[in-house]
């Protein structure tokens, strides 16, 4: 445990540096607060505060390894569930690598099963997201090594793009009212602040979920469908595009998927060679006489079958791949901007919306920005941490920034040495 | 922007009479409820009879009367539905009287239907964004999410409707449909009076009444709550998956076990029998476990019982699989249930 203690040192450092500061959300005295213990494990829930100081104070002297605040706003933030009497909460997005497949998890996540009885002697493991069960023994308890590389937030990235253009353009919110914060982990948190949407309630949230996931999206023109279907032209979907919403985002879609087009990928969507090859010369034709003027059934060797491939994977590649349950919980406990990751020592930091592209959490998340330390690292990929590049490391002794030892410590990837 | 200030007149509250204004209209007229019973105003206690009868039979209001006798018709037939003390024709009459507004909406000016739509305090404006058709409304996000939450139509989900910039369009016939959920809502929360006053004799006889119209019309069924006996056959596929899972072990994530659990409970298993259920799962703590269960069935902890998720919701989370025919015609767990358990009443078994 020598590790572990050296790295609460650290956070204890942190926190009780005069220059810590606590930024506080949005109506700060009426949320819940809740506390990981670093030592204990064990999470200390129902606290509120009724200023800044008096939370980092608690901070400096509980020094968890996670802090939490509600979603939530609350009459009694330190009640009961029941007694609290709920009045509103943010609407919050939670986009996780963790969740997402990427080429990335296959390299540096590992799992193994923790059944000790486990059919593979000392437990099946493997590579990737780890399982809901162990294929072996069926089990749901594993270790994880996982890892947060550029990859992975390049995809978390990509999908909070999506998602912020369907918040701003779609529901209206403006740049002020919407926050982007980097978790501290492999991923982005976005809450919204408005007071039209504090009061929604879950089934509202829901539909604001499957908004964003492309849940229950009918693509087709039913009237026009239907007429169709009258004149006996049964095999041509007659897609609804438009401008706006969905419409504009499944239009432009196929537009671009079309013109950027290769035969193999047409193939690989499941596109007969034939209709590949039909599409692939005639791009520009198809494009404007299908998508743009919407005669869809105009095009010999590409019928329904093909429109539909194509329209399903324009679709997946439109939506923002969410955590769909932590946007319809108005209760939801969420990471405190400006806090420790226990499982990395970086911090939830925000950043402008705008800065999306540019803001690189591997350094504006770094808290820790002072010495080094000796470690034993068992197993490291390289990394990149306050712009500098580390590893990777196999069995090595190596001298490290705080930072980064902190981070492979938290990792399970590295002992510290005397 | 300036708004043109409709002012309803006393034509509108007869036809609207859950509108604000009517209450000033009522103050007005200052009728009292042992007045109702003399020989003056029995026609207003006739037509708020009327009402609820016509609610209870066709899911209508009935033939309107003259101004002065339609509008206090509506308070008093409120009273009365809260006299009955019973929640089915409490809100059948709600039902009843939404419906009837929303015929009624269809055919109001633009102006006159935001006015209402006002009236429910809805942010709404006619349509000025381009390539949108001229006569389209629009609403803000919220109105629109509130109201939606009982329309079961593929049409009504927020991802199949026009979003730009916070505000949903709709056509004139949507609108009214939206507002219909809220007249029913204002009319519930009004029936959800805590404490019914004492009523006069006769007042309480026409209630008697309306409750054996109700009994007749839709048997003593609708009353009851599930059958005592757990049909496993009757599961819905996502049920059925999900049993299998916990009696095999397979690890189930928070909203399955969740779906499992109050699914059971609802349809009648007893906690511990529940908690069984969960004995061969690979993390199975006996203590937890049982705890958790009494938590969903509201014995523990904040003493709400939950009920299952909605089809919807289902969805939503990616519990919902293997789904079949019937599950198309239902939009809840609970309702294919009881439709599969009455289609095959003879296979029961214990589950």
């Amino acid at each position: 445990m020598f590790s572990r203690d050296w790295v609460y040192e650290n956070f204890r450092a942190y926190y009780r540096s005069p220059r810590y500061e606590f930024p506080s959300p949005q109506s700060f005295s009426q949320r819940e607060y809740a506390f990981l213990l670093f030592k204990e494990r064990a999470m200390v829930r129902h606290k509120s505060f009724h200023s800044s100081a008096a939370l980092v104070s608690s901070l400096r002297e509980r020094i968890p390894s996670d802090v939490y605040h509600s979603c939530a706003y609350y009459e009694n933030p330190d009640a009961d569930m029941d007694k609290k009497g709920w009045s509103g909460a943010d609407l919050v997005f939670d986009i996780d690598a963790d969740h997402i497949p990427t080429s990335c998890n296959k390299l540096h996540d590992e799992w193994k099963c923790g059944n000790p009885a486990c059919l593979v002697a000392g437990g099946m493991s493997g590579r990737g997201i780890t399982p809901e069960e162990c294929p072996a023994c069926g089990g749901v308890k594993f270790e994880t090594k996982t890892w947060a590389c550029e990859e992975c937030i390049d995809t978390t990235r990509t999908e909070t793009r999506k998602l912020l253009d369907m918040l701003t353009n779609d529901f209206g919110f403006s740049e002020h009212e919407i926050h982007t914060y980097f978790s501290g982990h492999r991923g982005y948190h976005i809450h919204v602040e408005n007071n039209s949407v504090r009061s929604l309630d879950t089934m509202a949230r829901k539909e604001i979920v499957d908004y964003v996931c492309g849940i229950g999206l009918d693509m087709f023109d039913k009237k026009r469908r239907d007429s169709a279907k009258q004149k006996r032209k049964t095999s041509t979907p007659v897609f609804a595009l438009g401008d706006y919403g969905w419409k504009r985002r499944l239009k432009n879609g196929m537009r671009t998927y079309i013109l950027n087009s290769a035969k193999e990928g047409l193939i690989e969507l499941g596109v007969s060679k034939k209709g590949a090859d039909v599409l692939f010369k005639n791009k520009q034709a198809i494009v404007n006489r299908c998508i743009e003027e919407g005669r869809w059934d105009t095009v010999k060797g590409v019928g329904f079958e093909t429109w539909m491939r194509i329209a399903e994977h324009v679709k997946d590649q439109e939506i923002a791949q969410i955590d769909t349950v932590v946007t319809s919980d108005i209760h939801r406990l969420i990471r405190a901007n400006g806090t420790l990751h226990g499982k990395t020592g970086l911090l939830k930091a925000e950043f402008p919306v705008k800065d999306l592209d540019t803001f690189d959490p591997f350094v504006g998340a770094v808290a820790f920005k002072e010495g080094t330390a000796h470690v034993l690292v068992s197993d490291a990929p390289e990394f990149k941490l306050s712009g500098e590049t580390f590893g990777p490391y196999k069995n090595q002794r190596v001298e490290l920034p705080t930072a980064a030892a902190v981070l492979l410590i938290l990792k399970g990837r590295a002992e510290v040495q005397n | 922007m300036l708004q043109e200030t409709v002012k309803f007149t006393p034509t509108d509250l007869a036809k609207y009479p859950f509108l604000k204004d009517t209450a000033a209209y009522m103050k007005r007229l200052g009728l009292e409820i042992e007045e109702l019973t003399s020989p003056e105003l029995a026609q207003i206690l006739t037509r708020a009879q009327e009402r609820l009868e016509q609610a209870l039979l066709f899911v209508y209001t009935g033939q309107k009367a003259a101004g002065d006798i339609e509008i206090p018709s509506f308070p008093v037939a409120i009273m009365l539905a809260i006299a009955t003390k019973t929640s089915f024709i409490k809100k059948r009459y709600a039902l009843a009287e939404a419906k009837q507004a929303y015929l009624e909406f269809q055919g109001e000016t633009a102006e006159r239907l935001m006015a209402i739509a006002r009236d429910f305090d809805w942010n709404i404006a006619l349509n000025t964004e381009s390539g949108i058709p001229l006569d389209y409304f629009s609403v803000s996000l919220a109105d629109y999410l509130r109201n939606i939450t009982h329309l079961r139509d593929e049409k009504w989900k927020l991802i199949n409707r026009l979003l730009v910039r916070g505000r949903v369009f709709l056509k004139q016939q949507d609108v009214a449909r939206l507002l219909q959920e809220d007249v029913q809502r204002r009319i519930d929360i009004r029936l959800d009076a805590k404490e019914a006053p004492e009523f006069p004799g006769p007042i309480t006889a026409i209630a008697d009444k309306l409750v054996e119209m109700a009994k007749e019309k839709i048997g003593e069924q609708e009353m009851e709550g599930f059958p005592k006996v757990v049909s496993q056959s009757a599961f819905p596929p996502c049920i059925a998956v999900l049993y299998d899972a916990a009696t095999h072990g397979k690890h189930m994530g928070h909203v399955e076990r969740f779906t499992f659990t109050s699914f059971l409970l609802t349809i009648g298993m007893p906690p511990e029998k529940v908690a069984e259920t969960f004995k061969t799962s690979s993390d199975y703590n006996a203590r937890l476990t049982r705890y958790q269960v009494e938590h969903i069935a509201g014995s523990k902890g904040s003493g709400t019982k939950y009920t299952p998720p909605s089809c919807s919701t289902l969805q939503t989370h990616g519990v919902c699989t293997n789904s079949d025919e019937l599950c198309r015609r239902v939009h809840h767990p609970l309702n294919y249930y009881l439709r599969k358990q009455k289609l095959q009443p003879s296979v029961q078994t214990n589950a």
